[in-house]
């Protein structure tokens, strides 16, 4: 028999390392930023898991797609229920995590694929560890989260720093504003399926020298996880259809979009090359993009979201869920945000 | 288990490069058959105890003055210390202090016991022996306090160490001068205490952990009122075997005043050496402030004190910057351009916030309050429970996990001696 000194001496070692686990949560979770106001980019991957999963249409991509599309747009125009899974700088192999790990909530029927990321190979200068924590870090755990920072870890990072948010992110000890507290066990949404609105105009003034590249070659790299997500997307029974958004910067070569048509049409995959329907969309860069022509503000992204809904209903056997309970109430709480 | 102990050993040693074992397996190999030859019959003892000593004095110097020749070799990882370990044991053995050792594994784990070959301390091999022999088991007991003893190692090299190791790379790369050369300074002797002894309370630690207990080698610095108790408290390992290897056989204290001077000035010089060739000047300082050292004490305890940190701390300007002239100008530069003002109007731009001199200043003050009264607290802790020992681990473990300096950008791996 035990005695009751050391059972009791047992509970108390119990109890020493359940309140060690406890505090070293919280403190992961406090260090960890939050993405709620500032660097808001960093808070988007992670509103998709609270939404209802029944989209029709996924847009995957960079900047290019959660500054451009914009589903309740979609939604008002065609009765589209889609959602924008985009994030910073989403590389090409970030893509196909995200794209694998939304697979395991809902299949839709068509993948939309922005395809500016093949420009930029694992080599890349704009593979960096800031980008990589905006996408990354506010993921749900599971196998693609692990698998997709074993891919995007630039040399100093490492897999146990994501495990554990308080290995990178100690230093903001002074840093920590009511923000941290506030969005301890809550996130702020700040997207509308996962559109970032911008009402910003700043018109489209000097863009850099277009210049001549030395290769204009897409990495076999990237062509790699190109084929992965149409595979992964034939496997599924799903339509993937890639664009290019229509920014004005960086510059989409014609070699890279020769690439890509010949790409899709081996594949037997659409491809629109939304920067030669500048003028069917009815852009004006002197008044539709927040930046100079890089990305595009709400009054842009309005215009390129009812343009593109047109294609996608003509070409893509969606249903229109109009007069959808959930999705009014959004639009109702869209268009009175947008407004105010 | 001292098999296991051994081939562990060898596994991380070759992990710093195979070509180390060419010189630590000859240090090994070259004492352990001389060794055999010491004993009083033979008559060329003495000779073949000088030349394995100046055969393996000759690598280590070799090796210290790598740095000024265009010889493009890496010091082998912990010659500094294992060549120390294996002259103090063949003078031993040729003493008759005891007898040699007559199992290769045990000798090569006495040299080779990883922990202490990055920064020591410099073990001797009676103690260690007795400790490798003993028949020890790792207990909860000595997991917990070597388990506490590791976190208090990490949380003076990462908090404190790491935060004067910013502001001083900062002064240094900016090449400032005057008040900021003497904030390096200060902060430097912080620095070196911090990282050596932390560095030394992981090795204890982890030796613990394992039942093994290895010799300290620190016993609260700071408090020393001369340089002569400074070096009685400071790399312990290493001022013991200078004593006992050079200083005594030089003739030690039992001669003229001049000779024991001589005595003094040439076994600072062979520590300074031994840190490397750059550090001579600093030793034979170092051994003029031994000679003198009473002459300016005073009857005031903490003025003593406050002295001996300013003059330490001034030597350690040989440590901060590179050569000779460029510490001695450094020194020079804090009486000819004091710009204290505006040191504390900068204070902010040397890489620290405010809240990390917060936590750097609260930091080395609970360090100095430990040391300052560690035996009390040894005493009063000795008895405190399993459980007690287990929430102070927590503790710890907390607090440097979020106040240390380590992530991207920073080597939690590198301590500044094992540069020596």
């Amino acid at each position: 028999m035990w005695k009751v000194s050391s059972i009791k001496n047992i509970l108390k070692t119990i109890l020493i390392l359940i309140i060690f686990i406890i505090i070293f949560i919280l403190l992961n979770m406090l260090l960890k930023p939050k993405y709620a106001t500032t660097l808001v980019e960093g808070s988007m991957i992670a509103e998709y898991y609270d939404e209802p999963k029944d989209h029709e249409v996924i847009f995957i991509g960079d900047c290019e797609v959660y500054a451009n599309f914009s589903p309740m747009v979609m939604y008002e125009e065609e009765g589209i229920k889609a959602y924008v899974r985009g994030s910073s700088q989403q590389l090409i192999w970030q893509s196909y995590y995200i794209l694998k790990e939304t697979l395991t909530y809902e299949i839709p029927k068509v993948v939309v694929l922005n395809v500016n990321s093949m420009r930029y190979d694992k080599e890349s200068s704009q593979v960096s560890e800031a980008y990589n924590r905006l996408t990354i870090d506010n993921m749900k755990w599971s196998k693609e989260k692990i698998e997709i920072i074993k891919e995007s870890m630039t040399e100093d990072e490492t897999l146990i720093s994501y495990i554990f948010p308080i290995l990178r992110y100690h230093s903001r000890y002074d840093e920590l504003t009511s923000e941290d507290f506030e969005y301890l066990f809550k996130d702020k949404k700040n997207t509308y399926n996962g559109f970032l609105v911008n009402k910003n105009v700043k018109p489209l003034g000097n863009l850099p020298i277009k210049r001549n590249l030395a290769n204009y070659e897409f990495s076999e790299e990237c062509y790699g996880y190109l084929d992965k997500i149409t595979n992964l997307c034939k496997e599924n029974n799903i339509k993937l259809v890639l664009i290019k958004a229509p920014s004005l910067y960086p510059y989409w070569y014609d070699e890279y979009d020769e690439q890509m048509e010949e790409y899709a049409k081996q594949k037997g995959i659409d491809y629109y090359n939304l920067v030669e329907e500048i003028e069917n969309i009815g852009l004006d860069y002197s008044q539709d993009t927040y930046d100079g022509g890089l990305h595009l503000n709400l009054q842009g992204a309005t215009k390129l979201s009812e343009y593109f809904a047109k294609i996608l209903v003509e070409n893509y056997n969606l249903t229109n869920f109009h007069g959808d309970a959930v999705y009014d109430e959004k639009l109702e709480n869209y268009k009175k945000d947008i407004q105010d | 288990m001292n098999f296991l102990l051994l081939v562990l050993s060898i596994i991380i040693y070759a992990s710093y490069g195979l070509s180390n074992f060419i010189y630590i397996g000859f240090s090994l190999l070259s004492t352990f058959i001389v060794a055999r030859y010491l004993n009083k019959e033979n008559k060329n003892r003495k000779l073949v105890l000088a030349g394995t000593i100046v055969l393996n004095t000759a690598i280590l110097v070799f090796v210290k003055f790598l740095p000024y020749t265009n010889i493009n070799i890496l010091a082998p990882l912990g010659i500094s210390y294992y060549t120390l370990q294996v002259i103090s044991y063949l003078v031993d053995v040729y003493k008759g202090k005891y007898e040699y050792e007559k199992n290769l594994l045990n000798y090569a784990l006495f040299i080779m016991y990883i922990p202490h070959l990055f920064i020591g301390p410099i073990s001797r091999y009676e103690d260690m022996k007795k400790e490798l022999l003993a028949k020890r088991k790792i207990t909860l007991d000595n997991i917990l306090n070597g388990g506490i003893r590791i976190l208090w190692g990490l949380s003076k090299k990462l908090i404190i160490a790491g935060r004067t190791g910013i502001v001083i790379e900062t002064i240094t790369s900016n090449n400032s001068s005057g008040g900021y050369a003497l904030l390096a300074m200060f902060l430097y002797s912080i620095e070196l205490y911090s990282d050596f002894s932390g560095g030394i309370d992981i090795v204890l630690g982890i030796s613990r952990m394992l039942g093994i207990n290895l010799v300290e080698n620190f016993d609260a610095p700071y408090y020393s009122q001369n340089i002569k108790e400074f070096w009685r408290r400071w790399h312990i390992s290493l001022s013991s075997w200078l004593r006992d290897y050079i200083y005594i056989p030089l003739g030690g204290s039992r001669c003229s005043k001049l000779r024991k001077s001589i005595n003094v000035i040439i076994t600072f010089a062979v520590s300074g050496l031994w840190h490397g060739a750059n550090y001579i000047v600093w030793g034979i300082i170092h051994g003029i402030f031994v000679i003198f050292g009473d002459s300016y004490k005073t009857k005031f305890k903490w003025l003593n004190r406050l002295v001996n940190f300013v003059i330490v701390s001034f030597l350690w300007s040989f440590f901060i910057w590179n050569g000779t002239t460029e510490a001695l100008k450094m020194m020079l530069s804090v009486f000819t351009n004091f710009n204290i003002q505006e040191v504390t109007q900068n204070i902010l731009n040397l890489g620290l916030t405010g809240a990390d001199w917060i936590v750097l200043a609260v930091s080395t003050l609970i360090l100095f309050i430990y040391d300052g009264n560690k035996i009390k607290i040894m005493e009063k802790t000795k008895n405190i429970s399993k459980n007690t020992k287990l929430a102070l681990i927590c503790t710890f473990a907390l607090i440097v996990l979020t106040f240390g300096i380590y992530g991207i950008g920073f080597n939690v791996n590198e301590f500044i001696y094992s540069r020596f």
